[in-house]
């Protein structure tokens, strides 16, 4: 029984120690915990920014994670996540979702979004044509697009992805997507959509171009390249906003650090880095 | 535990220990009345304990059941058995797709599975020398403690690009490959307690047979195995259990399609699979919620009906 007693009375200890810790944070100028949730189209924006902004202000906890964007405002909802990444706007009500009353969208990017095809796929550009075709299942076969005679393997996002929202109204034109089929899979977020069009011959996807690698193709759509410079100039149709949602307005901590996601010196700096585009840039 | 140290401390000091108790000393905390209340304060940590360990599992059914059950307010018992439409967009919500898959992929995986695991565990308890079996065990024993997401992941780079070189498919997943992941997941835990089976058969059992001039083949199979049947039941249903229950390792190699799978290479979904894709993107209070939990429900109860049958078993086995 001893040995029992003494780990009580060091874990005691122990507790009592990082607690006290813990109020020692609290009494520093900006503090605070952050909790991000949402799109994971954003989420290369939001760590990038954490990690920034956590080294101008050490005492504030940032954890960001991520899933499909309808998350976001409903984690917020629910008192779960502070802020809210999606990518549309959520405060209105967009196809099959319902707007969500007494949150605020802040934008933070413009985010393009490129279809992209396996390294082993000779195409390099598609039709809007082309890309119903396919993402409706009617098209099966890359030769009928101008590639070689092989089967095309479909990936596509499941419900609730904000990419998936933007792809269909703006790459699709509004088709919808087949639903089944012999090669056709759902993914859960941008990060299983890489890994999926890397490793899997003759499939197509879509993701925000932060996501792209040289270990895949991005097309271009009707001849357009998927570029920072054709989404600024208006001529690559395929690209949406990023917004935080929050309860109300923000105040303290998660009010700096959306202020600081919106900064020139972040929006010109890291988020051009990372293939977003600065709101700014827009008109 | 406190009262056997109790028992020790008054057999070594026992005048003044049994005096004290014996004749009380009159103080409000005496050293008799600390003892009785430390005693029965410990009875009532470990009852309390074991009620809170019930309520739990009490009230996490009926959270689902009572969530689940909503979804028959906007569609029909027959449609979210019996239908294989499943398309929330446009409130379709037939769930025999998954329950149908979970039931081909556990059957699919134990088709595999079951018969090297008892070839294994027959390996194992009788025809290695005792130096290997003691090396052996413990590498099995290791193989339980894998994560599922690490035999998900090597599924996924390994074994979906070796089924489409294989069978020429253009995907890889499906049934065939969550089936062979699940069983390299159970390949353990079912040979280990065959394993553990089989050697509990009593020595005189063989000794017997091969007196009469049987072979080992003969005495495995109609004296070992039929004598451990009701052991290897009960790891045959852990396995089945672990299959079923499973979600990482099968949610990356299924494909993740809401079709009925026709097919061991058509990507399809089972009950878990879909949950978990699914949950988190869900408005909170639609049927599509509802029927997702009404799903883990299904989970529940059948594995809860598992429970209860290798229950029933051990209690056979015993008795017989």
């Amino acid at each position: 029984m001893k040995w029992f007693k003494q780990i009580t009375i060091a874990a005691l200890i122990a507790v009592i120690g990082f607690s006290s810790v813990h109020v020692a944070d609290a009494a520093s100028k900006l503090q605070g915990k952050i909790v991000i949730n949402g799109s994971s189209a954003l989420l290369p924006l939001t760590l990038q920014a954490a990690n920034e902004f956590k080294k101008a202000n050490p005492k504030v906890k940032i954890s960001a994670s991520a899933a499909g964007s309808i998350t976001g405002p409903q984690a917020v909802r629910k008192g779960i996540a502070d802020i809210g990444a999606v990518d549309w706007d959520a405060t209105k009500d967009v196809p099959g979702f319902k707007k969500f009353d007494g949150q605020v969208a802040h934008k933070v990017a413009v985010i393009p979004f490129a279809t992209v095809v396996n390294k082993n796929v000779g195409v390099s550009n598609l039709t809007t044509k082309d890309l119903q075709g396919i993402f409706s299942g009617k098209i099966k076969n890359w030769k009928d697009v101008g590639g070689k005679d092989a089967e095309i393997i479909v990936v596509n996002r499941t419900f609730g992805s904000g990419t998936r929202v933007n792809f269909q109204d703006k790459a699709l034109a509004g088709e919808d997507f087949m639903t089944k089929g012999d090669n056709y899979k759902e993914v859960k977020t941008s990060g299983d959509m890489k890994t999926a069009i890397e490793t899997t011959p003759n499939a197509i996807g879509y993701m925000d171009l932060a996501y792209v690698t040289d270990k895949m193709t991005a097309l271009s759509v009707n001849g357009v390249a998927p570029t920072e410079a054709n989404v600024i100039n208006g001529k690559y149709k395929v690209w949406g906003y990023g917004y935080y949602m929050t309860k109300g307005q923000p105040t303290g901590a998660v009010k700096e650090f959306i202020a600081y996601v919106q900064s020139a010196k972040f929006q010109n700096g890291s988020l051009k880095k990372l293939k977003f585009i600065p709101i700014s840039a827009m008109k | 535990m406190l009262e056997s140290s109790v028992a020790a401390r008054a057999g070594s000091k026992h005048s003044e220990l049994g005096s004290s108790i014996m004749a009380g000393s009159g103080k409000p905390f005496d050293r008799k009345k600390r003892l009785f209340a430390m005693n029965r304060l410990f009875r009532y940590i470990c009852i309390a304990s074991a009620v809170f360990v019930c309520l739990i599992l009490f009230l996490i059914l009926i959270l689902m059941f009572r969530t689940g059950v909503l979804t028959f307010r906007d569609i029909s018992f027959a449609d979210f058995f019996l239908s294989t439409n499943w398309n929330p967009m446009e409130e379709q919500y037939g769930a025999l797709i998954f329950i149908f898959g979970t039931f081909a992929l556990t059957a699919l995986t134990l088709l595999i599975s079951v018969p090297l695991s008892i070839a294994i565990a027959v390996f194992l308890s009788v025809f290695v020398p005792g130096w290997l079996k003691n090396a052996l065990r413990p590498v099995l024993d290791l193989l339980v403690g894998i994560p599922s997401v690490v035999y998900g992941y090597l599924g996924l780079t390994i074994l979906i690009p070796m089924i489409r070189n294989v069978t020429g498919s253009g995907m890889g997943d499906g049934l065939l490959a969550a089936a062979l992941v699940l069983t390299i997941m159970v390949l353990p835990t079912i040979s280990r307690i065959s394993d553990d089976a089989i050697s509990a058969v009593p020595r005189k059992y063989s000794d017997a047979s091969y007196a009469l001039g049987a072979t080992r083949f003969h005495t495995v199979w109609k004296v070992l195995l039929p004598s451990a049947r009701s052991g290897i039941m009960y790891a045959v249903i852990l396995g089945m259990a672990r299959a079923i229950g499973e979600t990482m390792a099968v949610v990356m190699v299924i494909g993740n399609t809401a079709q009925l799978a026709d097919s061991l290479l058509k990507p399809t979904s089972v009950l878990t699979s879909n949950i978990v894709m699914q949950i988190s993107n869900v408005p909170f209070d639609s049927t599509w919620n509802y029927a997702l939990y009404l799903m883990g429900f299904l989970l529940l109860v059948i594995s809860i009906l598992m429970i209860a049958t290798v229950r029933w078993l051990q209690r056979k086995g015993v008795q017989g």
